[in-house]
């Protein structure tokens, strides 16, 4: 087992079990802290599988935008003072069964499938390219997107301002 | 024929227009203090007119892909454009003179109707699954938000949380379905991807994986259309949502995900194969939208037969519609195709109407319970009868324009030799007269003590009511113009 | 080099992570959790294939766009769950039931 094998081991481990803590936690705040781990991991897997910039963006916009957002939505929405930050559960039952009947015809896939496979391909940094894609053939997509994301400010702004016009 | 960024944009100007038309009521709604509601409803009726205007006049001779292949038009496409634009139009019509919206200021909502009407239309053509997925979050995004435009009442409130929340997982698991597919054909083109699996013969496990790409992806499709078992969000959802949104909400995104199924499966997994489609694996997939489309329509009838509020009512039987829709779309033919865009036409006209007339009720009643419509053929007889034709339509009974939709949807499902099919459309058809009957009944039937007092109509919401009365009256006489278009419209780019 | 199947395991894991955390958790916050645990497994799904099945980067290119939409999406959804928190005082979504009557 060669060094690079163990440290995907470790991240691997990392990832899903902070993800399970992100599930199973009846604290709000540890699941969001957890959550910080799952997203570090997932960028460190990205950098296994030679996406660079993925990594960097993941890290950036999941670790710093969302988790952060979510962050503040817990804050905001318990009493600063109100220490009892817990979740209860339902459904407890049903939702393993449907969990696990997912995770086996899943995983089963993934290891049955015949995925298409290209070979070997040289690892180089993609920054590059990606923004060259995004330039050309991805570039609808480019321009939907930040349609979007106007979309989303104007929404979220109109949603939580305090209404003075009516 | 595959068009670059550049040449593209000859092709573009519905959605260029509609982009522009809503930066401008952006602007307008911020710097135009007193002006800006008169001006807002006027811009966005002039962006998507102008816009319909233009989707008119293409003329795009043979299908093609624009933007790089990120898009496809086709006559499939055009139709829905033409479908969507108007549904647009009628509902920023029927909005204006909403007392539920007019309690908020109105600026965004313009701004987000030619926002989702933008998305939408992007739906219609997406040939590529990041312009899916991109187009469809869009039309979600922007629904969330309208749904929860009011934003202090507890319903609204509610219906918008629930959508998202809804709404996010199921769009996330069609995600996980997509990432299975790029593993499988290496590409996220629809086209490819056909290709590809042409090219492979789907075998062995590939199959079930298929089958779970199929499961995963209708999660998403299912929860734009609201059919069994993704509906769940949808009574809650039509129920808190202020009505001109909620009429908007069970038509137009509707129908674009509609679109989207068709090209999904149609354009990506299917091969056709002498005027029919055949799935490229082995599995008999036409039998699982079957079984999806008699659960829709029997599960939306049966919990609408029970219900007191007429929103809730509605919101039950527009699932039903959803599984009549999708009759049309399981049979994986041409004929089946056509009958469901006859449908979608003649359920636009009757859907949008029956909403109408419960916000025009509403303006003056405040409320949605069914014995507060009591007496209405005394107060207004105008009202109750339009509503009867709207009713009568959606049941689909002769002469009104719903009969037709049924005739061409059970005529495609007879056609394929499948009568049990057509024995359960025609059953679940009278069950759900039942309930259409009953809201009738009360209308025009059933008095109160009370000494009628007339019900006042604005003259623009009379106008919009006899605009939609108009089709669903007039169609069965001149239906052969939509028979010639909707026959025109079935060809599919890289289909049949 | 690590094989493709053990990057599909470990979004396998997520993904049915995040399926159980959207089923069995009624606070709204957390439920969006769950959501994007989902969103992180299929863009693993993305960024593995890209290296191991496709000739180009589409796959990368893909899971750019879904991390901007998560951000956009959950944008909103925390507008709304305020929105909702300032009308309702609540987050949990056994308490909003208005609409079950």
């Amino acid at each position: 087992m060669s060094v690079t094998d163990i440290v995907f081991i470790l991240t691997a481990v990392v990832t899903v079990g902070s993800a399970v803590v992100v599930v199973v936690s009846r604290s709000l705040i540890y699941s969001v802290f957890s959550l910080l781990f799952t997203f570090f991991g997932v960028a460190i897997l990205y950098v296994f599988l030679g996406a660079d910039f993925l990594a960097g963006a993941q890290v950036l916009i999941y670790v710093g935008g969302i988790l952060v957002l979510l962050l503040f939505g817990v804050m905001l929405t318990h009493r600063l003072y109100n220490l009892n930050l817990t979740t209860e559960r339902f459904q407890p039952i049903a939702g393993t069964l449907i969990a696990a009947a997912v995770f086996a015809s899943i995983s089963l896939a993934a290891f049955k499938t015949k995925w298409k496979l290209v070979g070997e391909k040289e690892l180089e940094p993609t920054t590059q390219q990606i923004g060259e894609a995004f330039l050309s053939s991805y570039l609808l997509p480019f321009e939907i997107a930040s349609v979007l994301l106007l979309v989303a400010l104007i929404g979220a702004a109109m949603l939580v301002r305090r209404r003075t016009d009516v | 024929m595959n068009l670059g960024n550049l040449d593209s944009l000859n092709f573009f100007y519905p959605e260029l227009i509609l982009l522009g038309g809503m930066l401008l009521v952006v602007i307008s709604d911020i710097s135009l203090k007193g002006l800006r509601v008169r001006i807002n409803p006027l811009l966005t009726l002039a962006a998507l007119l102008l816009a319909l205007f233009y989707t008119l006049q293409t003329d795009h001779g043979s299908a093609m892909t624009l933007f790089e292949g990120m898009l496809a038009l086709d006559n499939f496409a055009l139709y829905f454009k033409v479908f969507l634009l108007v549904a647009g139009i009628l509902v920023l019509l029927g909005s204006l003179h909403s007392e539920e919206l007019a309690a908020v200021h109105q600026g965004e909502f313009h701004a987000l109707l030619l926002a989702v009407t933008l998305g939408m239309l992007l739906m219609a053509n997406s040939a590529h699954l990041v312009m899916l997925y991109l187009s469809l979050e869009l039309v979600s995004l922007t629904s969330y938000i309208m749904v929860g435009y009011l934003r202090s009442d507890r319903l609204s409130n509610e219906a918008s949380m629930k959508y998202i929340l809804f709404g996010a997982v199921s769009t996330g698991a069609m995600l996980y379905g997509f990432s299975l597919l790029y593993g499988m054909t290496g590409s996220l083109d629809l086209f490819a991807i056909r290709d590809a699996l042409l090219a492979q013969e789907v075998v062995g496990f590939n199959q079930v994986t298929l089958m779970l790409v199929v499961v995963l992806t209708t999660a998403g499709f299912g929860f734009k259309t609201a059919a069994v078992p993704f509906h769940f969000w949808c009574p809650d959802v039509y129920t808190g949502a202020p009505t001109p949104v909620t009429a908007f909400l069970s038509v137009a995104p509707k129908a674009a995900g509609f679109a989207i199924l068709v090209r999904f499966f149609l354009g990506g997994l299917s091969q056709p194969a002498g005027g029919q489609w055949g799935f490229i694996s082995g599995i008999d997939w036409p039998l699982v939208l079957i079984a999806v489309s008699v659960m829709t329509m029997t599960l939306g009838n049966i919990a609408a037969l029970t219900q007191n509020n007429l929103k809730r009512m509605l919101a039950y039987s527009s699932i039903a519609h959803a599984g009549y829709i999708l009759m049309g779309a399981a049979l994986l033919t041409g004929t089946g195709l056509k009958a469901m865009l006859v449908y979608l036409f003649v359920y636009l006209f009757m859907n949008l109407g029956a909403f109408f007339v419960v916000t025009v009720i509403f303006n003056s009643e405040k409320t949605f319970e069914l014995q507060d419509y009591n007496g209405m053929f005394r107060r207004s007889p105008f009202l109750a009868v339009a509503m009867s034709i709207f009713l009568l339509s959606l049941i689909g009974i002769p002469p009104f324009a719903g009969f037709l939709g049924k005739l061409y949807i059970f005529g495609a499902v007879i056609d394929q030799g499948l009568y049990w099919f057509a024995l359960v459309g025609a059953l679940n058809a009278a069950v759900a007269a039942f309930y259409y009957m009953r809201v009738m009944k009360h209308m025009i039937l059933e008095n109160d003590d009370r000494p009628p007092t007339p019900l006042r109509i604005s003259a623009l919401n009379v106008a919009l009511l006899v605009l939609l009365l108009v089709p669903n009256i007039l169609l069965i006489v001149f239906w052969s113009p939509i028979d010639r278009w909707t026959a025109n419209s079935i060809t599919l780019f890289g289909g049949l | 080099m690590i094989e493709l199947k053990y990057f599909l395991l470990v979004s396998a894991c997520l993904f049915s992570l995040g399926v159980f955390g959207v089923l069995t958790r009624r606070n709204a916050v957390n439920v969006l959790m769950g959501v994007e645990l989902i969103l992180n497994s299929a863009n693993l799904n993305l960024v593995a294939f890209s290296r191991y099945s496709s000739v180009g980067i589409d796959g990368q290119m893909f899971a750019v766009f879904v991390i901007v939409v998560a951000a956009a999406e959950v944008a909103v959804a925390l507008a709304i769950v305020l929105t909702l928190y300032r009308v309702l005082n609540t987050v949990n979504l056994d308490r909003a039931d208005v609409l079950k009557r």
